[in-house]
């Protein structure tokens, strides 16, 4: 069984990651983010999600114990909302607060074919909720999706298997979120 | 996959195990409690006791059907009729957090009450995922206290069991039914009641204009689900806004509140998506409405607000 652990910054949606990790099989525990990067090392897994959360990325530029997984860790990192943003600025890119923040239901478009997006059409609906978001891209990272007030919905770094999203894939109402996950967990089992 | 037989097993091994000596459980009569109530129940039998608070904010003719109920499930209840207490403790009250606050008290000093009374150590309550979530923690922002999480006073003299503080509505529904529950697929319910669907003041004269607007909404949106006009909405109800409007009723100015009428659909309560109501069903409510409620009031509104960024309640 793969074995993938959430990060909890203190999302309204960590809970749902754990809980979509967990229905498609995955071994999963949702772990503070204060959790020592040796602590996770030692449980072997295979993968982690930096969860969403209140703080604010783009005035306080710090996120628990973030920093230390981003620059230990040789497995995948899928970082959501507040971890995306934490992503981009560890990478040297920027976050600030929206110009138009999104709330609900919005239309993604992909820009670029991925594995994370295998299975996902070209423009699909997506859930969101943020008031920042990353303004400036990393220059290791590639754009992989927009929507129409955010121009940085996805990213991934250029060699490793660091992924950064804007919007939930973990909530319901996000048509291809599932799809999302399992082909993130298809990249942690190799 | 969530599996809920193995759930239930799990469960109730572990409740025999925990729970020594007698328990109460805070029972509502929805899905969350009562599934609650049955698993504790096949867990220590009739060591447990369950007490239903009618809060004077319950919906229409709620808290018989409730203790008909209880007595159909074969438990063994308590009828606590606390509505004169609850109205006097929100009086003046008008900040929702408050008012949920207030709520939380009331109800665990009742249950501590009635433990005390009948020398019960443990309190079971039906918690689920999303009341813990949204209360907030070291780590989480707080959304809205729920009254059995974050409505709870720091003192409690008896001890917390929630065995479903993982699980999602969707998967208690899943419980349920293997269960055989006949709430299985009853809307949610919040445990504050009709107190949050009045903003501001929850005046036990506002309560009788919510209470029969919620009525009437839920007979007419069951109405048309039974009629295949509609899919069943997750939850569906009508909100007070103490917002005074006018309006022209039989030749003579009137000036009275505003309903919002409420539907929307989600499997979760995370995240949800305002019901595509057609006209003619929103018609009928919006015609029933005005005609039971005369002049208190004058208008009516559909919400059509998703969540984020609403959430489903309005308080």
């Amino acid at each position: 069984m793969v074995r993938i652990y959430v990060i909890d910054n203190g999302g309204q949606w960590t809970h749902r990651e754990w809980r979509t990790l967990r229905d498609i099989d995955v071994d999963t525990k949702i772990v503070p983010n204060t959790t020592p990067f040796e602590d996770l090392d030692n449980e072997n897994i295979d993968g982690l999600v930096l969860s969403g959360g209140a703080p604010r990325i783009a005035l306080e530029s710090k996120l628990g114990k973030c920093t230390e997984y981003l620059e230990k860790a040789d497995f995948p990192i899928l970082g959501i909302c507040a971890g995306h943003q934490f992503m981009a600025q560890f990478f040297g890119g920027k976050a600030a607060p929206s110009k138009v923040p999104e709330f609900g239901k919005i239309e993604l478009t992909l820009l670029k074919d991925d594995k994370l997006f295998e299975g996902v059409p070209k423009e699909s609906i997506v859930w969101e909720s943020h008031n920042d978001e990353v303004t400036v891209l990393p220059e290791e990272f590639e754009l992989l999706a927009e929507s129409e007030s955010c121009k940085i919905q996805a990213m991934r770094h250029k060699e490793k298997p660091f992924y950064g999203l804007q919007f939930h894939p973990e909530v319901e109402h996000t048509e291809y979120g599932e799809q999302i996950f399992k082909n993130f967990v298809n990249m942690c089992k190799t | 996959m969530f599996d809920a037989e193995k759930f239930i097993e799990k469960t109730v091994d572990q409740l025999r195990e925990k729970i020594k000596g007698k328990a109460l459980i805070a029972f509502s009569g929805g899905v969350d409690s009562t599934v609650c109530a049955a698993l504790v129940n096949n867990a220590i039998g009739d060591r447990l006791i369950a007490a239903h608070v009618d809060t004077g904010y319950m919906r229409k003719n709620e808290s018989i059907g409730v203790k008909k109920m209880m007595e159909e499930l074969g438990l063994n209840y308590r009828f606590i009729d606390a509505s004169k207490e609850f109205y006097a403790s929100l009086k003046n009250v008008e900040d929702p957090e408050e008012k949920r606050k207030i709520i939380g008290e009331k109800f665990i000093r009742l249950f501590e009450k009635t433990a005390k009374e009948e020398g019960i150590e443990y309190l079971v309550q039906g918690t689920i995922a999303p009341d813990w979530i949204e209360s907030g923690d070291e780590l989480r922002d707080t959304i809205k206290s729920h009254h059995n999480v974050g409505g709870l006073p720091e003192d409690i003299a008896v001890k917390l069991v929630e065995p479903l503080r993982d699980l999602y509505k969707d998967e208690v529904r899943k419980v349920a039914r293997v269960l055989k529950l006949p709430v299985s697929e009853r809307q949610p319910f919040p445990g504050p009641g009709l107190a949050i669907r009045i903003i501001g003041e929850a005046t036990p004269k506002k309560t009788e204009v919510i209470r029969e607007a919620c009525y009437i909404v839920e007979k007419e949106i069951e109405n048309a689900v039974k009629q295949g006009i509609i899919e069943k909405p997750w939850q569906y109800f009508a909100v007070l806004i103490p917002v005074k409007t006018v309006g022209v009723q039989g030749d003579k100015r009137a000036y009275g509140y505003t309903i919002a009428i409420r539907a929307v659909q989600s499997v979760d309560a995370m995240t949800c998506k305002y019901s595509y109501i057609p006209h003619e069903v929103l018609d009928n409510i919006s015609i029933k409405i005005a005609n039971a409620l005369g002049d208190k009031i004058n208008r009516i509104v559909y919400d059509v607000t998703n969540k984020p960024p609403g959430t489903v309640e309005w308080e």
